[in-house]
């Protein structure tokens, strides 16, 4: 179960990356952080952004009945 | 930060749409702990001017005219969200704002001063320089 949920739905790319840094900024070192996004650009910018910097990926998926995708990221530093 | 990899943009078009481009290369590089530094010049200028905003008097093309009806973040709002989360800065070009003869006053507050080049260049040094 991840520690926060940022609802990031309806917004476009880089909206869903930005809540996500904003989120991780104010997290603790080892919580997960889970974003909604129904943005397409995101689902592929968001997993990129946690490789460069050093954090892990726990999941990406696509909820396929409600059109959006659930990415999961645990802070490591 | 004297470490931090270096961004820096300058913005010479009036075009909405790529004034967004600038904007999201921009902040999502700030908020992943780049150093950005922004030179705003010629046609760019008028679009930091608050009253441009307030009269949203933008320069709209296809893309620019989608952003506006689907109600998108536009450049002045990820440049400020930029700006509270990382090292984000927006300098006017001075030969442009004494020409247009626009005061500081009459900026938008993301901008941080009116500098010349050498100026410009001396932040930029060191970064890579993208020309928007």
């Amino acid at each position: 179960m991840p520690d926060k949920v940022v609802d990031a739905r309806g917004s476009y790319c880089p909206g869903p990356l930005m809540e996500l840094i904003k989120t991780i900024k104010k997290a603790d070192v080892g919580a997960v952080i889970e974003v909604l996004s129904s943005d397409q650009g995101s689902a592929k910018d968001i997993p990129e952004w946690v490789k460069k910097s050093g954090n892990e990926l726990v999941y990406s998926e696509k909820d396929e009945a409600g059109g959006y995708w659930r990415i999961a990221v645990k802070k490591v530093k | 930060m004297a470490d931090a990899p270096k961004l820096a943009l300058v913005l010479m078009s009036p075009e909405l749409e790529r004034l967004h481009a600038a904007a999201m290369m921009g902040s999502v590089a700030a908020m992943s702990g780049m150093e950005v530094n922004i030179f705003v010049t010629m046609g760019a200028t008028k679009m930091f001017l608050k009253e441009t905003v307030e009269k949203q008097d933008f320069v709209l093309t296809d893309v620019g005219k989608t952003l506006l009806e689907k109600k998108v973040d536009l450049y002045y709002k990820l440049f400020e969200d930029a700006k509270e989360m990382g090292s984000l800065k927006v300098y006017i070009c001075s030969l442009v704002s004494d020409l247009m003869d626009w005061k500081r006053e009459d900026f938008l507050d993301i901008v941080e001063d009116i500098v010349g080049v050498v100026a410009f260049f001396g932040m930029a040094e060191g970064a890579q320089i993208v020309t928007v």
